[in-house]
């Protein structure tokens, strides 16, 4: 029987984390003061000529991030809460360079694309010289039940995977 | 015949590998990309029923009475569980007599696996990035 996943925000869509080798703080301000931020925004090849940031609660930012063949991908956000220096959320979408906001089908993608994004970034210390990072982002619209996932299929693959391997 | 379908369709999405990675960074693009695919994957390993049927698929081919052996589940149930792991492209169906048999294909299984690897990949670049930024930043720390 399939069964509906309900949204839930204390499950995320997608989480991600990575330890750091640099104290909290400095981790937290290479996370969000721009001048740090346009120098790792984006996958490789990519430049961010554009990182403006009003870092406060309600405040809004602006990237842009430039692909090695000079396609332009802005996104707009806004900060919902921030605790200096251990947690920051925030809500991003797709927009313009003028910050207008942009459908996710504008840039050429499925039509029942999130709208709108949630992400929840914690950083943790380990010790004095590691942090811990970590991304939890959820789709403020309902995406979770086109997955139809549930805890027990990522064990389920790991079996596979190794099966598959063999 | 399902995997031929397959791997043509695979073909079809290497031509915007470098969109594909520009947009996984900001939003998992390529989940939607593929996810159309994967979604029947997806759903089909959502029940433990099935899940338990491809583990013993994975020891080996199985008649669908063997399959129904373990649950206490109708052969009908059992049945309907086949289909929806055939119409996901798990398994593939083969009639020898009056059995039928099962056995396992692994392709969904490794598309999967290559959307969750991918969707991490853009991020993991990012942070690489990221801890140059951070050497940096530390150095000049010192130095103050």
């Amino acid at each position: 029987m399939t069964q509906e996943i309900p949204d839930d925000p204390a499950e995320p869509q997608f989480v991600i984390s990575r330890t750091f080798k640099a104290p909290r703080d400095l981790v937290f301000k290479a996370w969000t003061e721009p001048q740090y931020i346009s120098r790792w925004w984006g996958p490789k090849g990519f430049t961010a000529p554009v990182v403006e940031v009003d870092f406060r609660v309600g405040g809004k930012f602006l990237f842009c991030m430039r692909s090695p063949a000079g396609n332009d991908y802005w996104n707009k956000g806004e900060y919902r809460e921030i605790i200096v220096p251990e947690r920051i959320v925030s809500v991003m979408h797709f927009s313009d360079a003028q910050g207008n906001f942009k459908t996710p089908a504008d840039y050429g993608m499925a039509a029942d694309f999130p709208l709108e994004m949630l992400d929840v970034v914690t950083f943790e210390i380990m010790d004095a010289d590691k942090t811990l990072l970590t991304l939890r982002r959820n789709h403020t619209l309902s995406q979770a039940r086109h997955y139809g996932e549930d805890e027990g299929w990522a064990e389920s693959l790991e079996r596979f995977a190794r099966a598959v391997e063999q | 015949m399902h995997l031929n379908q397959r791997q043509a369709a695979t073909s079809s999405l290497c031509g915007p590998t470098i969109l594909v990675s520009a947009l996984t960074f900001l939003s998992n693009i390529y989940n939607y990309m593929v996810v159309n695919k994967i979604n029947l994957t997806l759903t089909a390993l959502a029940d433990p029923t099935r899940r338990a049927i491809l583990d013993r698929l994975a020891l080996g081919p199985a008649s669908v009475n063997e399959l129904a052996r373990p649950f206490k589940l109708t052969q009908q149930a059992v049945s309907k569980h086949l289909d929806y792991l055939h119409r996901a492209q798990l398994i593939n169906k083969r009639r020898d007599g009056r059995q039928q048999f099962c056995t396992l294909n692994p392709q969904p299984f490794r598309d999967v696996i290559g959307w969750a690897e991918q969707c991490c990949r853009a991020w993991e670049e990012s942070f690489e990035r990221l801890d140059v930024v951070l050497e940096d930043m530390k150095r000049k720390d010192k130095k103050k």
